[in-house]
């Protein structure tokens, strides 16, 4: 698809400005879905070209927004609730419920 | 297909998009969150570039090895005892006076994880991906390398299957060195392309040599 | 499905799982061939980019068989077929302003090319 995606050649992104150093994982939760990425793949769930074509389909200004890890984040939550292997509902009160054990 | 789910989350939702979805498939028992623990910890500590870096320098010291991974870069890593996940199958490319090898996915961010580790956050930008196939040489100034006008670069859009590694060039002045010491020398930038290895005075001066 | 457990975490990471398909295909082309990537423009998943779409490269290497990405993306079969390494001049790519030396090579499958 001619998604956001296909980079290659365009103008106006801006500068690299690449750190001198920079952590494998910024936050807790790149560490979880990096992980959950391999062991939903693992388990079956997704190939990787799926995988990559729900990043392609997402929203082009979320995908510029997004980190890298969001969109793993997105692809996953895509693919496993277009497969049924889990619902909105599921995920809905599993983050209510998280929300009230603050 | 889309969800009618909020496309604006502030981080802090998605920290708990995360753990949702980790605490609904261990409910399901679909994943083992004891395995995600070692994969992250694997990825954190253990895979990185330090793996490259010793496969560049027995290629710098072993002339047969250095042809083993020109010709069948897979075979010749997993000689050191690095293979695996998104480096199954692996191309090595090498600097020579003439020619500067860069890679990049300019559709993902495809990176060889075996020898290199997880990938850091540039190479996974924009700016980078948009940039280093239409412009390598304005790329590499940001990097800090001015090339020659007579030298080709290389770039390898590394969209498909295949990984690539840069076999950089041999600093000059490091004849006679170890292969443990030549380890020093090698950084993950020259690795990618975008940089070059440590020259040797300043590693004899660390190593107390 | 199987279940990814610590125990295998090792062997797995190890392993990975190449999209190299071990099927006797005849390859289209050899190195030297000079191939068109076809101007194509699918709504579904592809490897190929718009930038080489229509530009004429050089055939370099020949990686053997692999699955395609533009069926495997939509449960559509491995449809295994040859990947090569092809050349573009940045001339070629970008027009006469950029550099006479520099190339971008980039690995198609068979199906993105045709004979130029």
């Amino acid at each position: 698809m001619n998604g956001i995606h296909d980079l290659g050649g365009m103008h106006g992104h801006g500068p690299i400005n690449p750190p001198p150093t920079e952590p494998v994982f910024s936050h807790e939760w790149e560490r979880r879905i990096f992980a959950l990425f391999i062991g939903a793949f693992g388990g079956g769930h997704y190939n990787v070209d799926e995988f990559r074509h729900a990043i392609e389909r997402m929203d082009p200004a979320e995908y510029l927004l997004g980190s890298y890890y969001e969109h793993w984040l997105h692809s996953i939550e895509t693919l496993l609730l277009e497969k049924g292997v889990v619902t909105r509902d599921e995920l809905d009160q599993k983050i209510a419920a998280l929300k009230g054990g603050h | 297909m889309s969800h009618d789910h909020d496309h604006t989350d502030p981080p802090e939702d998605i920290e708990l998009r995360v753990k949702a979805l980790e605490s609904v498939l261990a409910d399901k028992g679909l994943i083992d969150t004891s395995a995600l623990d070692e994969l992250i910890d694997l990825y954190e500590t253990k895979i990185g570039p330090r793996n490259g870096a010793k496969v560049v320098a027995k290629a710098w010291t072993d002339p047969d090895y250095r042809q083993r991974l020109l010709s069948d870069g897979t075979a010749a890593i997993k000689e050191l005892g690095f293979s695996g996940v998104q480096g199954e199958d692996m191309v090595v490319v090498e600097n020579t006076p003439d020619v500067h090898n860069m890679i990049v996915c300019t559709l993902c961010s495809c990176y060889p994880w075996p020898t290199l580790g997880l990938p850091p956050a540039w190479f996974k930008s924009a700016p980078y991906r948009s940039r280093v196939v239409i412009d390598p040489r304005g790329v590499l100034k940001e990097f800090g390398i001015s090339l020659s006008a007579e030298k080709e670069v290389r770039v390898w859009d590394s969209s498909a299957e295949l990984r690539y590694l840069v076999l950089p060039e041999r600093p000059a002045g490091t004849d006679g060195w170890q292969e443990d010491q030549l380890v020093e020398l090698v950084t993950r930038d020259s690795m990618i392309g975008v940089g070059f290895p440590k020259s040797a005075p300043d590693n004899h001066q660390q190593a107390g040599a | 499905m199987p279940v990814v457990t610590k125990d295998i975490v090792p062997l797995l990471v190890q392993t990975g799982a190449s999209a190299r398909v071990a099927e006797d295909i005849p390859a289209r082309f050899v190195p030297g061939d000079t191939v068109l990537a076809k101007n194509v423009n699918p709504a579904n998943h592809t490897r190929l980019p718009r930038y080489v779409r229509g530009k004429v490269g050089t055939i370099m290497m020949d990686h053997g068989v692999f699955v395609t990405p533009d069926t495997a993306a939509h449960g559509l079969g491995e449809h295994p077929q040859h990947v090569y390494c092809v050349r573009f001049t940045a001339a070629e790519l970008w027009g006469g302003d950029a550099s006479s030396k520099d190339t971008v090579n980039i690995d198609l499958w068979d199906d993105y090319l045709q004979p130029a």
